[in-house]
């Protein structure tokens, strides 16, 4: 029986044409095409200021130069580092806070969207605005650490040892809520008849953490940890108002080198090569990453 | 009988120390916002004493130094002119200096309001469209473009910055209100889309059969019968759309200078004489973040669902 054909106006497959068309070809044009146009020039020595000048194909220079400049590596240890503490921090804090949360207290909606708060906020203005906390003269963060233990003047973001750990800290106060937030729809979503059937079988609170809890969530903060570990491999804005990469290059992420070449440096075909791989690196990593996720959870 | 307990109902003690602690935290994470709002309250001086000041003389200080621009003058000077015709006046002469006009600020908080709604209302719109799409229709290779469209949102913005650059300046749309706002849209498609076919799938098929029976078309069920009923999914993407436009940095410094800049890449740049003006920032971070603010407040309840929803889908 096919009653569809007889409603007025344009066939089901037109009206679904017409639906995704727009959506599929602006994606098209305005992302995957410069990702092409990316590719394209990475195997050149184009610079993008010099118009006029034509680019001359150059193979895969632009590859082994960037695989051999040592500085890159080291802009990679950085950022790799700035993603372990920052995701270790956030999946220690959010857990702890999202278990905490679901005791369901009073006042329990209240706080959480206090907490959500400064994920809301903008990462470069919040950057900007560490810069004052972080202050060595007249910061709050130095009095408030001094007023506790006295180190006295020290610079989070002047010293090469401490600015790692300022961007660090920044991110998490930012982040955490995100991961609070994941976990907590993960706990929401235990079945009560577990922790029911456990308690039948007496099982402590404690085993009943390790056994029932623990694997519910765990699904949920590794997704959470995904899209951080995405977002912190591709941080630009809070760290570049906040530290610039600077002392020297001791918070000079991949993407904050990045920008300096393709901007600064207007060595498009270089950059472009470096870009290229970085998004290989994100897409395999995070490939890898789901496929362990998923095994995870067919456990 | 009342005195049995639910096994899983925590005891109210460990709720009271559940409480606690998250009252601490709470109060730590809000004290980096609340001292930069104080900040904007305070003057210069004040601003940059130490040990910083709890207490202090509220004043407007930053607040007239962010919408204005000032120049410093002599006292001789200052003396022969007329007397000010208003307070902030008054309180810019107090400084030694005369308002030469007023500040970029508010065309960059335009700027930012013009871009944000109007990216905003392009991809909900167009998200919708998507979604609807997706949710109902028999679409070939269906999982294949949705997770293409998930794709697009891992490329770092600086990877295709330099081909968007290039492309803009060709197109003249660097550094337009069109050509952010385009871009903001595309970048916003994809959360758009995933987020709504979510809300779409909630909806009953048989609400717009029956319109349909009744004799709209599909185009006039769409828009008069599932539109209405998305109205708190449409609120939610919405809101995380606009929210990415009003922070967005990276694309905002990159491709816009004068026109079309926004407030993030601006607010950075104001500097008082000696170093930065502390409570001018202030003031500009305040007036920015308020309306973020606002919104999480009131909408707490669309946006937290939409955050975890989002995610518990993908």
């Amino acid at each position: 029986m096919n009653v569809k054909k007889k409603f007025k106006g344009l066939s089901d497959k037109a009206v679904g044409w017409l639906f995704i068309g727009p959506t599929v070809l602006l994606l098209l044009a305005i992302n995957i095409y410069p990702l092409v146009y990316a590719i394209k020039m990475s195997f050149t020595n184009f610079y993008a200021n010099k118009i006029g000048r034509e680019p001359q194909f150059v193979g895969l220079k632009n590859y082994i130069k960037v695989l051999n400049k040592e500085a890159i590596w080291e802009k990679m240890q950085v950022t790799a580092s700035f993603m372990f503490w920052t995701l270790l921090l956030q999946a220690i804090i959010g857990l702890g806070l999202a278990l905490l949360l679901n005791r369901k207290f009073k006042g329990n909606e209240l706080l959480t969207t206090l907490i959500v708060l400064p994920m809301m906020l903008s990462p470069a203005v919040v950057g900007v605005f560490w810069t004052y906390l972080y202050n060595p003269q007249v910061g709050l963060f130095n009095y408030v650490v001094n007023f506790f233990y006295d180190l006295g003047s020290f610079d989070m973001i002047g010293s090469s040892t401490l600015a790692p750990w300022a961007i660090v800290i920044v991110d998490t106060w930012m982040w955490t809520p995100f991961t609070m937030l994941i976990c907590l729809a993960g706990l929401r979503s235990v079945p009560n008849y577990l922790y029911e059937a456990a308690e039948v079988d007496r099982a402590s609170k404690w085993q009943q953490f390790i056994y029932i809890t623990l694997p519910s969530v765990l699904p949920f903060l590794l997704l959470a940890l995904l899209f951080r570990g995405i977002e912190n491999f591709k941080m630009f804005d809070m760290v570049v108002e906040l530290t610039s990469g600077g002392p020297g290059s001791a918070t000079e992420l991949a993407s904050i080198n990045l920008k300096r070449e393709a901007f600064e440096k207007w060595k498009t075909g270089y950059s472009s090569a470096f870009a290229v791989i970085l998004f290989v690196t994100i897409f395999g990593f995070g490939n890898v990453y789901v496929k362990v996720m998923n095994k995870i959870k067919e456990r | 009988m009342d005195t049995s307990r639910s096994y899983l109902e925590p005891s109210s003690f460990s709720k009271k120390m559940a409480a606690a602690i998250i009252i601490v935290y709470a109060v730590i994470t809000l004290i980096p916002i609340s001292w930069m709002v104080m900040t904007s309250f305070k003057n210069v001086d004040s601003a940059i004493s130490y040990p910083p000041e709890v207490l202090f003389e509220p004043s407007l200080e930053g607040y007239v130094n962010l919408f204005t621009n000032r120049s410093r003058q002599s006292q001789e000077y200052l003396d022969s002119l007329p007397p000010p015709d208003n307070w902030y006046e008054e309180l810019v002469r107090s400084r030694e200096m005369v308002i030469t006009g007023p500040s970029k600020f508010l065309g960059r908080y335009s700027n930012s309001m013009i871009i944000g709604f109007g990216s905003t209302f392009a991809s909900v719109f167009l998200g919708a469209l998507a979604a609807y799409a997706f949710s109902r229709f028999r679409v070939p290779l269906k999982d294949d473009l949705l997770f293409f469209i998930l794709s697009t949102r891992m490329f770092p913005p600086i990877a295709v910055a330099v081909p968007i650059f290039i492309m803009y300046r060709k197109l003249g749309l660097g550094d337009t209100h069109l050509g952010m706002i385009i871009l903001y849209t595309v970048v916003n498609l994809s959360l758009a889309v995933w987020l709504l076919k979510g809300f779409m799938d909630e909806i009953p098929k048989e609400y717009e059969e029956a319109a349909m029976i009744d004799g709209y078309s599909r185009l006039q069920a769409f828009f008069k019968v599932v539109l209405p009923q998305a109205m708190t999914g449409i609120a939610a993407t919405a809101i995380f759309c606009m929210i990415f436009s009003w922070n967005e940095y990276a694309f905002a410094v990159l491709l816009t200078q004068f026109n079309a800049q926004t407030a993030p890449p601006f607010i950075p740049t104001i500097i008082g004489e000696g170093g930065l003006d502390w409570p001018a920032i202030g003031a500009g971070t305040t007036l920015f973040l308020l309306p973020v603010m606002i919104f999480t407040i009131i909408l707490r309840k669309h946006l937290l669902r939409g955050i975890t929803f989002g995610a518990v889908r993908k």
